[in-house]
C-alpha cells in the first residue's frame, strides 16, 4: 500500500510531507506554522482550518493520526510525551530528536489527557 | 477566510474520524421531509430578497468605462518564498484563457484599510491597492465600509464584501453579512465591492466595457491579488480568476488606480499610474493596505 502524503499546494508552490514528520501545526493569523520532526517550520499561507480540512480529506479515517486543540493547534498524537494541566503545558517529543512546549487550555488539555487514557485502556 | 471548522479553545477534536453514520430509513425521509417544507416557508416569505439582484447601484467615480489603459509588462522573477520573517509580496505573471495576469501573493503580512491620500514614502506598507469605490454624487464611500471599528458608510450597493477582523481575512458575496457588525465590535475592517467569484462560480456583473481589472481573491484559504496585464471585460475577468482556481473574489478598483507591492528583495513594484490627480472630493479614497507581520 503506498504510504500517504499530505499535499498543501498553493498558487505558485507545493509542500508535500508524510503525515509522520508533521510534530504540530499552530495558527498564526491567516497563516500556520508547520514544525516537522527535523526541527524545521514552515510557514503556510492556510489558516489552520483549512489545514484541518486537508488533512481530512486527504488522509481519511488516517487523519486520525492529528488531533485539533483549540483554535490555535493542531497536534500530532504519536509525539504527546507530557500534559500537565495546571501549568497548560503540553510536551510533544520523540525523545530523542526534537522536544517542543506548547499551551493550551486547561480544559483542553485534561479532554487530551482523558482522551489518551480511554485509548489506552482499548 | 473566515475562521471554518469552528473550535473552541477548551475543546479538542480528532481529525479524521469517521462521522456517525447518517440517519436512516423513516428518519431520513422525515428530515428531507421537513427541510422541504422549512425551505418552501422561507421561499415564501423572503422571495424579493432571495430573488432579485440588487437595484439601482450607486455609480462610482472609479468604475471602470470603456477607457482604454495601456499598461506595460514588467518581467519579474518569481519570488522565492524564503522564510525571512518579513513580509514581502510574492510576485508572480501567469497566463489564463490568453489574458496575461499578475499575481501578488502576500507573506506575513497584516492587511487593514486606510482612507484618505496614502503616504506614498511609507515603506512599511507592503502593499496598497484602491479597496471601495467612492461615489461620483457626495464623495462617500460606495456601500458598507468599517474602518478601525468605525462604520464610514453604510447600505448595499455592491454584494462582494471584505472583512479583516483579527487578523483574519474573509472574502466573500452576500446580501447582508453579520461581518460588518463583528467589524465595527472588534475594531476590524470592512468594505464592499463587485463580487466577482462566489464559491468557486463565475459572478455576472451589469458592467461593461474594458479596463485594466484587480481583484482580491481567496483561493482556499490563500488571499492574493490578481492584476490583469490588459485590459478585459469583468465577465473574462471573472472566468479567468474562477479558471485559476479562485473561491471567492471580489473586484478592487482597477484602471490607472495607483498602488504598489513591495517584494522580497524590497524592490517596490508599482502599478497604475502614480501621476493620476486626485479631487478633493475624493476624501474618501481608500486604500487595502499589507504592511509586514510586526
Amino acid at each position: 500500500m503506498l504510504k500517504k502524503y499530505l499535499i498543501i499546494s498553493t498558487t505558485t508552490d507545493l509542500v508535500r510531507i508524510a503525515p509522520d514528520k508533521i510534530v504540530f501545526i499552530s495558527s498564526d493569523g491567516n497563516y500556520c506554522n508547520l514544525v516537522q520532526t527535523d526541527n524545521e517550520t514552515r510557514m503556510l499561507t492556510f489558516q489552520l482550518g483549512q489545514v484541518e480540512n486537508m488533512i481530512r480529506e486527504q488522509l481519511g479515517t488516517d487523519g486520525n493520526l492529528f488531533i485539533r486543540i483549540g483554535r490555535g493547534l493542531i497536534i500530532n498524537r504519536n509525539y504527546i510525551y507530557y500534559i500537565n494541566i495546571q501549568s497548560q503545558k503540553l510536551i510533544l517529543s520523540d525523545v530523542s530528536r526534537f522536544t517542543h512546549t506548547v499551551s493550551a487550555s486547561k480544559e483542553a488539555l485534561k479532554q487530551l489527557k482523558d482522551l489518551i487514557e480511554k485509548e489506552a485502556k482499548e | 477566510m473566515k475562521e471554518i471548522n469552528e473550535i473552541r479553545d477548551d475543546e479538542i477534536r480528532v481529525i479524521g474520524e469517521e462521522k456517525p453514520p447518517k440517519p436512516q430509513g423513516w428518519k431520513w425521509l422525515l428530515l428531507l421531509l421537513a427541510g422541504i417544507i422549512v425551505g418552501i416557508i422561507i421561499w415564501q416569505m423572503w422571495p424579493s430578497e432571495l430573488t432579485s439582484p440588487v437595484e439601482n447601484p450607486e455609480q462610482g467615480v472609479f468604475e471602470p468605462s470603456n477607457e482604454v489603459v495601456e499598461t506595460t509588462t514588467v518581467k519579474m522573477p518569481l519570488a522565492k518564498a524564503e522564510e525571512t520573517g518579513q513580509g514581502f509580496v510574492e510576485i508572480a505573471d501567469t497566463t489564463i484563457n490568453d489574458i496575461p495576469m499578475r499575481l501578488y501573493i502576500p507573506h506575513s503580512v497584516s492587511m487593514s484599510l486606510y482612507v484618505g491620500n496614502i503616504d506614498r514614502n511609507d515603506q512599511s506598507i507592503i502593499f496598497a491597492a484602491q479597496a471601495a469605490d467612492i461615489r461620483a454624487d457626495n464623495g462617500g464611500i460606495v456601500g458598507a465600509f468599517v474602518l478601525e471599528g468605525e462604520p464610514k458608510a453604510w447600505g448595499l450597493s455592491k454584494k462582494g464584501y471584505c472583512a479583516i477582523i483579527n487578523d483574519t481575512v474573509t472574502v466573500g458575496v452576500a446580501d447582508n453579512s453579520p461581518l460588518f457588525e463583528e467589524a465595527t465590535e472588534k475594531g476590524g475592517y470592512f468594505f464592499r465591492q463587485f463580487p466577482l467569484v462566489d464559491k468557486g462560480q463565475l459572478v455576472e456583473n451589469e458592467l461593461k466595457g474594458k479596463a485594466v481589472r484587480r481583484a482580491l481573491c481567496d483561493r482556499s484559504g490563500e488571499i492574493f491579488t490578481v492584476e490583469t496585464l490588459s485590459i478585459e471585460s469583468f465577465h473574462d475577468f471573472a472566468q479567468a480568476l474562477v479558471d485559476l482556481g479562485v473561491d471567492n473574489a471580489i473586484y478592487l478598483v482597477g484602471a490607472n488606480a495607483y498602488g504598489w507591492a513591495t517584494n522580497v528583495d524590497g524592490q517596490r513594484h508599482e502599478f497604475g499610474d502614480p501621476n493620476t490627480k486626485t479631487s478633493k472630493k475624493w476624501r474618501n479614497i481608500n486604500y487595502l493596505v499589507m504592511r509586514g507581520k510586526p
